[in-house]
């Protein structure tokens, strides 16, 4: 596959993924701390438990992605 | 040392790509990947014998958990990158621990020709030992009966279906009295990946789907290669871990080295969420004070012997002339 398609637009998109995932170490960290709480208290993780640290995660990496892109 | 009189020729075989020479590319900086051994290799480990295994393309139960196509793609994409050589530094500093005498190898699913450079004193990719190289799989050995000295396998028996079955086929191409040496990832490699999929994928997605290929316990080697029929079995584990920026630089080193997932079980599809997910509770978990994360590579290794009548064999019961109870008798050594 040679030229401009939706593969190497995809891969471009995710190389940046490192750099837009450092802008938002503090949200990751609270998301990962939340996740990683289950693993030692009796609570079992289930989907969305952590839903709201998720969602500042992934806002804070849009808005990231956005800034980067103009 | 080389045995004098023939010197050593290998056979490069059966690896599931065609040998590339490409030169090493200068223009990514590997000053982030700091790999470094946490254990001390023990005693070398016995090859196994490989017995030809067929490989069955639409499953018998148990037997058929890679898609060995897939494999063989993603291995030659892998070798066609430009930049092939800078994901291979696991395959480097495993190929160390091997060590050979033997007039006749076959080396299995040799990549790019590790262990053959490692014979000859200069580093270099291009061998200087005489070698063919065939471009096979490793569950067919294209070969005779007693016809090597010893077999090589590193790092790429974890992609066979049925390792039983190649393990009789090696133990069946090999001489009486040759020898097995093999390296693959155990059973704990990459846990922290597994881990971290596992929880960020129940959380995001509410279940989760195996990403991480199945790996072989250490404590399955040894009956696997007894079965085979090999003795004087020698297995041994080392932990290798290799410190990543980020979540992403591993995965792209993972598909580097020819090593993405092939099981037929795989999902196809990984979520951005939890792409995203995966990569804050990866670092918050196992991430290091300098916000680099550890990838663990559980090495097993192990040699077995074909059976011949020079070997020792183990004494006869009842046979014993001394007994355990004179243990406590014994004083220790006087130091002078």
């Amino acid at each position: 596959m040679s030229g401009s398609n939706v593969w190497s637009r995809t891969r471009e998109k995710l190389q940046r993924f490192p750099e837009l995932f450092a802008e938002c170490s503090f949200e990751a960290a609270a998301y990962g701390k939340c996740v990683a709480a289950t693993t030692t208290s009796k609570q079992e993780i289930k989907k969305d438990l952590c839903a709201k640290e998720f969602e500042a995660l992934k806002t804070c990496f849009t808005n990231a992605a956005k800034k980067r892109c103009k | 040392f080389l045995s004098s009189q023939n010197g050593v020729h290998l056979i490069l075989g059966v690896f599931l790509r065609a040998r590339l020479h490409v030169p090493f590319s200068g223009s990514r900086s590997r000053t982030w990947l700091r790999p470094w051994t946490c254990l001390s290799l023990g005693s070398p480990v016995s090859p196994g014998p490989l017995v030809r295994a067929l490989s069955s393309q639409s499953g018998g139960p148990g037997l058929n958990v890679f898609d060995r196509q897939m494999k063989r793609r993603q291995r030659e994409w892998a070798a066609a990158q430009s930049d092939a050589a800078q994901f291979e530094y696991i395959r480097e500093e495993v190929r160390k621990y091997h060590i050979l005498t033997f007039p006749l190898a076959l080396d299995l699913g040799c990549g790019r020709s590790f262990i053959a450079e490692h014979l000859t004193t200069k580093r270099l990719r291009h061998s200087e030992i005489s070698s063919r190289c065939i471009l096979a799989d490793e569950e067919f050995l294209p070969f005779k009966d007693d016809t090597f000295d010893l077999v090589l396998s590193s790092m790429s028996l974890h992609w066979v279906n049925d390792l039983p079955g190649a393990l009789r086929q090696v133990w069946r191409v090999l001489k009486p009295d040759g020898a097995f040496i093999a390296a693959l990832p155990g059973g704990d490699s990459l846990y922290e990946l597994r881990c971290s999929l596992q929880l960020a994928q129940t959380e995001r997605e509410g279940g989760f789907s195996p990403h991480v290929s199945p790996l072989t316990a250490v404590t399955d080697l040894g009956n696997l290669l007894g079965r085979a029929g090999f003795t004087l079995l020698t297995v041994d584990t080392d932990e290798l871990q290799v410190h990543y920026p980020g979540f992403m630089e591993l995965l792209t080193d993972l598909k580097g080295m020819g090593e993405s997932n092939c099981a037929w079980n795989r999902r196809l599809l990984l979520h951005r969420d939890t792409i995203l997910a995966t990569a804050a509770v990866y670092k918050e978990m196992y991430g290091n004070p300098d916000g680099s994360i550890p990838a663990t590579f559980d090495l097993l290794f192990m040699i077995g012997w074909k059976p011949h009548d020079s070997q020792a064999k183990p004494a006869k019961r009842g046979s014993a002339t001394v007994s355990f109870g004179d243990l406590s008798k014994i004083s220790p050594p006087k130091t002078s």
